[in-house]
């Protein structure tokens, strides 16, 4: 097994304390900056208390970028969390403790109710796209919004909840209270020291909490996974990955910590209204989100501040404030290319995509051993690895497949050809499991796979490589393998929001393996989009290779190629064919008639034939297939 | 009874608003294929500018100035800011549509105060009319029919006229259109500025009935969203269906129990995408996962 | 490379190279088609055919090379222009409009025209079952029709050159004869026509020339005769 050129030497200790000096150092610049905050506003007309809001406001400004700029979803209703994390805060003080007023009990409870929150109204919604999540999550929102407001002997409806008791933190022995300040110290132009409330201290240490948690999660497996399914989801789900749990699991964790800063903020104000429930609320966090940055850490804390400052210091002089703050929000979207949006507008959306997805089954099947040795030869066992029976796909009225009987062999090359309108790439997707049959049966190791999803089947030995090279275009080859790898060993979900895939030994000699199959050695730490055509098309094999199948399915692995990189890569193939069976859809009849060890021919929606080259060579209903109709002694007549 | 009468009639009124704006709405979508957040704004603008011109000249010229001033201002805005958002994600054209409603609004709000206003039912038609056992305002009546008859003008255009048919063919296929030596791009402009012209006269006639403020656009436009959703984006009778649909849903529902009337519009908007997402009237996307 | 001789060259390619995405589709493929003429561009799926007629209606971009219909340079316009600059594709899916009727399809050709072609009673009388289909949603018509639809579109136009793909392509055998009928009839109005076909027969049946492409490169230029004749061009680059 060979290593890429310029791997790094060290180990993974080295590498978890390399992080940890890094967190600290990250933690380190954040407290300082925290610190010198409240100074830094005074001379500029601000005030320690804003301070404080911005500061408890960003939390939730956080969790909505992890959800659109890490997991690329718009939610248009994060406000049902912030305002609900503070009524129920509120509500807890006001009812449950109204003596002995616990700010730990009060914002530990509302962010539990936020959390349960956002896993029912995610379990909903997580299945939908674009337009239809925004909207939807907007539903909900206003649901909650107005069912709020009715319910007005809990929540004093329009009026909102005032007087919340002011809650301590019990600290040890102590019960601190929050609103005290610090010593009082004149600092000049940076004002008075005392004007800082403990609050401030404490809204700090929430920030940089979070921040710290939601550094740790992006660069964690989990976070790993999400950014994958937002780059590219198409082929996260198809090397075995499940991207309505990871959607829900984010979902539920920026609810959470939405709902925590609601909390918080009312604990703070000791008031919360029916507006923090508000479309306008949850508008809010989206110009925040958008000005300071998507897909930075730490931007939207600064969009925050920003647009906050901006108010409170333009609202006292002109009646435009809000307007300034539209204009900035359009121009940054219209403007700023690269760096804020980039990635966002970047980010083609693709076909229409299912609105649906199938329901994950429980996996009952037995993980195969981590690195299987290559084996020479067929292996013992069944005979067939895939059957199919009566296979039939129909569209519509259009039946792209119908009646297809088919079955090949362990380690068997077969390929799969027909002239127009043979409904190959059909097959190999009810085969890949990408869609479903609409008749007959598909059997995988004697097992009815018929029903089981697409991520499933990847778990089950079946992997299948893109007629269009399906890859993460941001990350490098190594990457884009270790991920398919990553997949196969951890199964479709994991919920690792602190540890990194790197303790994952496996991971990375699955990965390498990958490479080197497929020659990409070379190339290991180029960026996937920067590759040529062929590199491309090999890493999309190689992605597939990496989640360990017994049978790969390629859809024109050649095609766009030089002769050259062709002719490569067949022979790549052809090394492959001896470990697991392989499915190629071809065009290029030299390389088919070459490397084969059967072929199939399907048309018009149905075998045709199978046999060796030479057998469909000679085939006169083949040839007959491919001229339209019509045979050779048409020809020698006409 | 007679209340029932009425809350149906009020649904009337209130669904022919919705249908208004959802058809703008969902024929923009299904041209451009843009998720439109602004265009409530058209609404309000055209609210305003009616305003405006019926303080100082008439009420019947504002409601021509009205409709006149939005799609210039739909034009001006295709033209600088929207056209390069056609082939972006949806999300981004959420975004920026979002953007430019908030900026529209916050403009009426620096030129005309957050004060709602009221405008006056013009003197010709002020008044009942009795129906049967109840007295109805005659100016609602002529608005709804005027809307319905403005709506049946939009449907000729879209059946009788040569741009109506290069449009709908548009809906279904552009490429087909240009390869046919069709102006696309022309037409979706004229498809954009129709569909906010619309929204700028309802805007303005319906000024007696609701009162005016600058939030009036975020107001209508996401009742009008859940009425394009439920209907089918992209379907001209899907956005009549769900717009009589979810006015007479919010009406009656105010009449049976009030505190529900503006949670129940939101339910339906969530039972419709959770068990028939193309809507009411809109096509089953054939969709092949990847 | 054969000139068409007596005849002036009406569309010209030259050494297009076109791509989808990064795939090298299109390998300077050269053909020359003289006015009036009738060729025929053969080869298996998937080897470039469509591809190659969607360069020359400006839906694929090439990247390096020229496309020239009388002299004037194509490459680089948009499908509108060249659509109006007189060259008219039906497509391989033919991509009739379902939610207009046949009529509907009809009027749409003659009202987005820049200059019309048949006159609709031509159209009706070379296309008689569409007259009786009029009034029938485009998703409400058999595949011959559907095809028939889409060629009289193309025709109530007035058409400098004519770009058929795989007119017959999954058409019942006796639609197929009516379908190639049609084309003669084109051929003989003096339409000058590219036929991407792989019904062989049917295309020898009715071309002046033939090109063969494989792998995105051209491979042959010759008659029908010649291809007739060749068995084994036939099978090294036609069927298996």
């Amino acid at each position: 097994m060979t290593t890429a050129p310029n791997a790094a030497p060290e180990g993974a200790a080295f590498e978890r304390r390399a992080s940890l000096v890094a967190d600290l150092r990250f933690v380190l610049l954040a407290a300082l900056a925290l610190a010198a905050f409240p100074f830094v506003l005074h001379p500029i007309g601000g005030y320690a208390g804003l301070a404080t809001q911005i500061l408890i406001t960003s939390i939730a400004a956080v969790a909505f970028n992890l959800l659109l700029g890490y997991a690329g979803m718009l939610s248009y209703g994060q406000a049902m969390f912030y305002g609900g994390g503070g009524y129920v805060a509120a509500i807890l003080l006001l009812r449950a403790m109204p003596q002995h007023p616990n700010l730990w009990l009060a914002v530990l409870g509302a962010t539990l109710v936020t959390a349960i929150m956002a896993l029912l109204v995610g379990a909903v919604t997580v299945r939908l796209y674009g337009i239809y999540f925004a909207l939807l999550t907007l539903a909900f929102a206003q649901m909650v919004f107005f069912i709020v407001e009715q319910a007005k002997d809990w929540t004093n409806g329009d009026d909102g909840l005032q007087s919340i008791p002011n809650a301590l933190l019990p600290i040890g022995p102590w019960n601190v209270d929050l609103t005290v300040g610090l010593p009082p110290v004149d600092l000049g132009p940076f004002g008075n020291l005392g004007d800082i409330k403990l609050w401030y201290i404490l809204a700090a240490i929430a920030l940089i909490a979070v921040l710290l948690f939601t550094r740790l999660l992006i660069r964690s497996q989990f976070g790993e996974v999400l950014t994958a399914i937002r780059e590219n989801e198409e082929r996260s789900v198809m090397v075995g990955f499940s991207a309505p749990l990871y959607r829900l699991a984010a979902f539920g964790i920026a609810g959470a910590l939405t709902g925590l800063a609601g909390a918080l903020r009312a604990c703070y104000d000791g008031t919360v209204a029916v507006e923090s429930l508000s479309i306008e609320r949850s508008g809010q966090f989206v110009v925040y989100t958008v000005v300071g940055g998507v897909q930075t850490l730490v931007s939207p804390v600064v969009g925050t501040a920003l647009i906050m400052y901006l108010e409170n210091v333009l609202s006292g002089k002109t009646p435009a404030w809000r307007l300034i703050e539209g204009i900035i929000f359009v121009a940054v979207i219209v403007f700023l290319p690269r760096g804020v949006l980039g990635t966002l507008l970047n980010q083609r959306e693709k076909n229409p995509r299912s609105i649906f997805r199938r329901a994950l089954r429980p996996r009952t099947e037995e993980p195969e051993p981590l690195l299987r040795p290559n084996v020479e030869g067929r292996r013992a066992g069944p005979l067939s690895i895939i059957e199919t029976s009566k296979l039939g796909k129909l569209f519509g009225h259009f039946a792209a497949n119908h009646d297809i009987d088919f079955q090949v062999d362990p380690a068997e090359l077969r390929a799969v050809i027909g002239p127009n309108g043979a409904g190959k790439t059909t097959f190999f997707n009810l085969l890949a499991g990408t869609i479903a049959p609409t008749s007959g049966t598909i059997n995988y190791k004697g097992r009815d796979v018929s029903r089981v999803s697409g991520t499933e089947r990847v778990h089950l030995g079946i992997a299948k490589a893109f007629q269009t090279a399906s890859l993460y275009p941001d990350q490098t080859v190594r990457q884009n393998c270790r991920l398919a790898a990553l997949a196969r060993v951890q199964g479709p979900f994991a919920l690792q929001v602190l540890r990194r895939s790197t303790r994952l030994d496996d991971v990375d000699a699955l990965a390498e393996r990958a490479m080197d199959r497929l020659e990409l050695a070379a190339v290991a730490d180029v960026r996937a989009g920067d590759l040529s055509h062929g590199d491309k098309k090999r890493l999309d094999i190689a992605i597939a290779l990496a989640t360990q199948p017994q049978i790969l399915l390629l859809d024109e692995p050649v095609a766009g190629m030089s002769k050259d990189e062709a002719r490569k890569t067949e022979g790549l193939i052809r090394r492959l064919s001896t470990e697991m069976t392989v499915l190629v859809i071809e065009h290029d009849m030299e390389m088919v008639m070459g490397i084969s060890d059967t072929i199939t021919v399907l048309h018009q929606g149905t075998v045709l034939a199978t046999g060796t080259p030479a057998e469909i060579r000679a085939n006169a209903t083949v040839q007959e297939a491919y001229l339209g109709g019509h045979t050779e002694e048409e020809f020698a007549g006409a | 009874m007679e209340a029932v009468i009425e809350a149906l009639l009020n649904g009337l009124v209130q669904g022919l608003i919705y249908v208004a704006i959802a058809v703008g709405l969902t024929i923009i979508f299904g041209t451009l294929r843009l998720v439109n957040f602004a265009h409530g704004a058209f609404y309000a603008i055209g609210a305003y500018v009616g305003l405006v011109v019926a303080q100082h000249v008439g009420f019947v010229p504002g409601l021509i100035a009205a409709p006149l001033a939005v799609a210039v201002f739909a034009v001006l805005l295709d033209r600088l800011v929207l056209q390069y958002f056609y082939e972006k994600t949806p999300t981004a054209q959420i975004l920026v549509t979002f953007g430019i409603a908030l900026v529209v609004e916050e403009t009426l709000r620096l030129i005309f105060g957050g004060t709602t206003q009221q405008f006056p039912t013009p003197a010709a038609l002020q008044g009942a009319v009795s129906l049967g056992p109840i007295a109805y305002p005659a100016y609602r009546l002529v608005f709804a029919v005027g809307v319905l008859i403005m709506i049946g003008l939009v449907w000729l255009f879209l059946v009788r006229t040569n741009y109506g048919l290069v449009v709908r063919a548009g809906v279904r296929d552009r490429i087909m259109v240009q390869l046919l030596g069709g102006n696309i791009r022309q037409a979706s402009t004229v498809v954009f500025a129709l569909g906010a012209a619309v929204a700028g006269l309802v805007g303005a006639a319906a000024s007696p009935i609701y009162s005016i403020d600058p939030s009036t656009g975020f107001l209508f436009l996401v009742p009008s969203f859940v009425v394009v959703v439920v209907g089918g984006l992209g379907s001209f009778w899907g956005a009549v269906l769900g717009g009589l649909l979810i006015g007479e849903l919010q009406s009656l529902t105010t009449l049976v129990y009030a505190p529900a009337a503006n949670v129940i519009i939101y339910i339906c908007m969530a039972l419709v995408l959770l068990f028939r997402p193309q809507g009411l009237l809109g096509e089953s996307e054939v969709i092949r996962q990847s | 490379m054969i000139a068409s001789t007596a005849r002036e060259t009406r569309l010209r390619i030259a050494a297009i190279n076109s791509y989808y995405g990064d795939s090298h589709i299109l390998r300077d493929v050269s053909l020359e088609i003289g006015a009036g003429e009738t060729v025929a561009l053969l080869g298996r799926n998937g080897v470039g055919k469509t591809t190659t007629l969607k360069s020359i209606v400006g839906w694929v971009r090439p990247r390096t090379g020229s496309v020239t219909l009388d002299g004037r340079e194509l490459m680089g316009c948009d499908m509108m222009t060249i659509a109006r600059a007189g060259v008219a594709l039906v497509p391989e899916e033919r991509r009739i409009f379902t939610n207009l009727t046949v009529a509907e399809n009809l009027k749409l050709a003659q009202v987005t025209a820049r200059a019309p072609g048949w006159t609709l009673d031509h159209v009706y009388e070379k296309f008689p079952r569409l007259r009786e289909r009029l009034t029938h949603k485009g998703d409400e018509i058999s595949g011959g029709e559907k095809q028939m639809l889409a060629i009289a579109r193309a025709l109530l136009q007035d058409v400098k050159v004519l770009l058929l793909d795989e007119p017959t392509e999954g058409l019942a055998p006796l639609v197929v004869r009516e379908v190639e009928s049609v084309i003669r009839e084109i051929k003989a109005a003096g339409i000058t026509t590219l036929l991407v076909e792989q019904n062989l027969y049917s295309a020898l049946a009715v071309a002046d020339r033939c090109y063969i492409i494989d792998q995105g490169e051209i491979k042959f230029e010759g008659t029908p005769e010649q291809v007739r004749g060749d068995e084994e061009l036939r099978r090294r680059y036609l069927h298996v």
